[in-house]
């Protein structure tokens, strides 16, 4: 047991909602009605353990669209395993949160 | 609104992400601070109206700023060791303790430090003296002074029965000159010689006994006027000052809060009997002989003294502190009402039902049965401490009211510390003392009698999970330990994940 992840449902939730393609910091608040103080510190570790990784837009589609870049995220091949784990623990997540082939069938 | 209050506004949240921002370490907050402006640009963007006022959407967009400060704390923690190393403790047994030991230390510190609390310790065995009696007239209203001089030095050159110690004093401002040229106003009292003898009150930095006989009236001071005229000079015994239009010598200090009798005093002038100031009424204290005793049947007896011309005057004695308890009985009391009380607040049981049909082995339920009563064991001189230090932290206030404050504060503190220490052992791992987290709720509340719905909590070193039922039912009262062994592996993690969250 000691080399395992052990996700909270919060952490879960936030694994399911960038699987569901909501993938910036202030679209995954939205989704899980979450605050900015719990979305950003658990993405910060998600991404140090791995389960997550970021990547910035590139400047020129900001510019093309004149905002800023933002940061995006995606799940590791990690994160995907924790996720599916995590979905048999925690079942109501996919009904929460579902993925863009869950919405459209 | 107004472009310069939209600017203003602006202004003020990029302030709150900069403030955030230096609790980044260093190599991180570059990138750091790039995401929370892109992230605030956007925020913005989304919630508030174009050209228009929203105080709701001003409210979100501060409180998203405000949430950077938890991520930069969280950044912080997580990068420093150290601070790591702390994170990971938090929740432990050992922190529990370290936290109950600093809130012991506190609270004894507080005690060593209060003047009033000190001076409590200090006199306990003036306060058990229970042969004080305090000798009044009934015809004046309260405590006042109601004995004059004349009739004390009448009664204290006779033989008494009931006494065996009878001291006077009365107090009265009084110029008080120290050295050549200062001078100053005191509350002194002019007192029998054996006061402070007779109430057993202590006196601090007496001048030694160098075996010749004072000439001069020996001065006590109280213990703030040692400090604030004196500095706490410790050698300020045999100090000659002039006491209106008396010399007289210091001879010690009195403890702060030892002084229990009515009046406030900053100075004592102890005289032989024959030297009391004639003019004025003042207070007489006496000892009861064990005869006495027999007959003080209750807090107050109503005494008859005769007169030099040998006429009866009625008087009345009144005992001192004989209903106050000391502060280690009022403990104890308020510790049984509290035990007495604990169980209709709060559950008793510890909840060791597991759903498996696994049995920790004796040395962990030695471990957690151990941790259990050193909680309380600390909690106990905890609340010694914290109550006694709350009512006498004021050497002002009257021995009753203390008692009423201890025994109110004693009970709160020990009625919801048991309270918590049962609730604390509830949800700590019975396998490695950590407290379980990140409450989850689990079932569905319209199904309780198909299933069980309730919360569901982890223990963060992965041995055991713990149910509580949302609405307890005969089948599913009470919570429920399930000890995790290696096949829920594919619970939390993926294969090769290797990592530990938190």
């Amino acid at each position: 047991m000691a080399t395992e992840a052990k996700l909270s449902h919060t952490a879960a939730m936030i694994l399911q909602a960038v699987e569901a393609g909501f993938v910036y910091g202030f679209s995954i608040m939205e989704m899980t009605g979450l605050p900015s103080g719990t979305v950003y510190p658990a993405m910060r570790r998600l991404e140090r353990d791995e389960l997550i990784r970021s990547q910035w837009e590139r400047q020129s589609i900001a510019d093309a669209e004149q905002r800023p870049p933002r940061k995006y995220y995606k799940l590791t091949p990690a994160g995907r395993n924790t996720l599916e784990a995590s979905r048999k623990r925690y079942p109501l997540l996919e009904r929460l949160i579902p993925t863009e082939e869950a919405r459209h069938a | 609104m107004k472009p310069s209050f939209e600017q203003g506004l602006g202004f003020f949240h990029l302030s709150l992400l900069r403030g955030a921002s230096l609790l980044v370490p260093g190599r991180q907050r570059a990138e750091w601070r790039r995401e929370w402006d892109s992230e605030l640009w956007h925020v913005r963007h989304s919630c508030t109206p174009i050209g228009g006022i929203s105080w709701q959407a001003e409210r979100e967009v501060t409180a998203f700023c405000l949430g950077a400060f938890q991520d930069a704390i969280c950044l912080r923690r997580h990068s420093d060791p150290a601070e790591r190393s702390i994170a990971a403790q938090q929740g432990s047994a050992l922190h529990c303790m370290l936290v109950l030991g600093a809130v012991l230390a506190a609270s004894y510190s507080m005690t060593l430090l209060l003047p009033g609390v000190r001076a409590e310790h200090f006199l306990s065995r003036y306060r058990s003296d229970p042969g004080l009696v305090m000798i009044q007239n009934p015809s004046i209203q309260g405590a006042g002074p109601s004995i004059s001089s004349a009739q004390f030095r009448s009664w204290a050159g006779r033989r008494q029965k009931y006494f065996d110690g009878l001291a006077f004093y009365r107090i009265a401002p009084e110029i008080v000159s120290i050295g050549s040229q200062f001078q100053t106003g005191w509350e002194v009292a002019g007192a029998s010689s054996n006061l402070f003898a007779l109430l057993g009150t202590p006196v601090r930095y007496e001048a030694p006994d160098d075996g010749t006989p004072g000439d001069l009236p020996a001065v006590i001071l109280s213990e703030n006027l040692w400090k604030t005229q004196f500095g706490s000079n410790p050698s300020v015994a045999g100090i000659v000052v002039s006491v209106g239009t008396r010399k007289a010598r210091i001879a010690g200090v009195a403890p702060a809060g030892s002084w229990r009798l009515p009046g406030r005093v900053d100075a004592w002038l102890l005289a032989p009997d024959s030297q009391l100031a004639p003019e004025g009424v003042g207070y007489v204290v006496a000892h009861l002989t064990a005869q006495g005793r027999a007959e003080m049947w209750t807090s107050r007896v109503p005494i008859t003294a005769y007169k030099a011309d040998d006429s009866e005057d009625d008087l009345l004695g009144v005992a001192l502190d004989r209903d106050v308890p000391s502060p280690w009985i009022v403990f104890l009391f308020a510790s049984m009402l509290a035990l007495l009380v604990l169980p209709a607040i709060t559950s008793v049981s510890l909840g060791e039902t597991s759903v498996s049909s696994h049995r920790t082995s004796w040395p962990r339920r030695i471990c957690r049965w151990g941790f259990l009563v050193v909680k309380i064991a600390v909690l106990v001189p905890i609340d010694y401490f914290v109550s006694v230090d709350l009512a006498y932290w004021n050497v002002a206030f009257a021995p009753s009211s203390s008692v009423y404050i201890q025994l109110i504060a004693s009970f709160s503190i020990c009625l919801f510390g048991l309270r918590w220490v049962l609730k604390d052992q509830r949800q700590r791992c019975p396998v490695c003392l950590r407290r379980v987290e990140h409450p989850a709720q689990v079932g569905q509340a319209s199904r309780t009698f198909l299933d069980f719905n309730g919360t569901e909590l982890m223990c963060m070193g992965g041995h055991t999970l713990l149910h509580v039922p949302g609405l307890p039912t005969s089948w599913f009262s009470t919570q429920r330990w399930l000890y995790l062994d290696t096949s829920w592996g594919f619970l939390f993690a993926g294969p090769g994940a290797g990592i530990k969250m938190k």
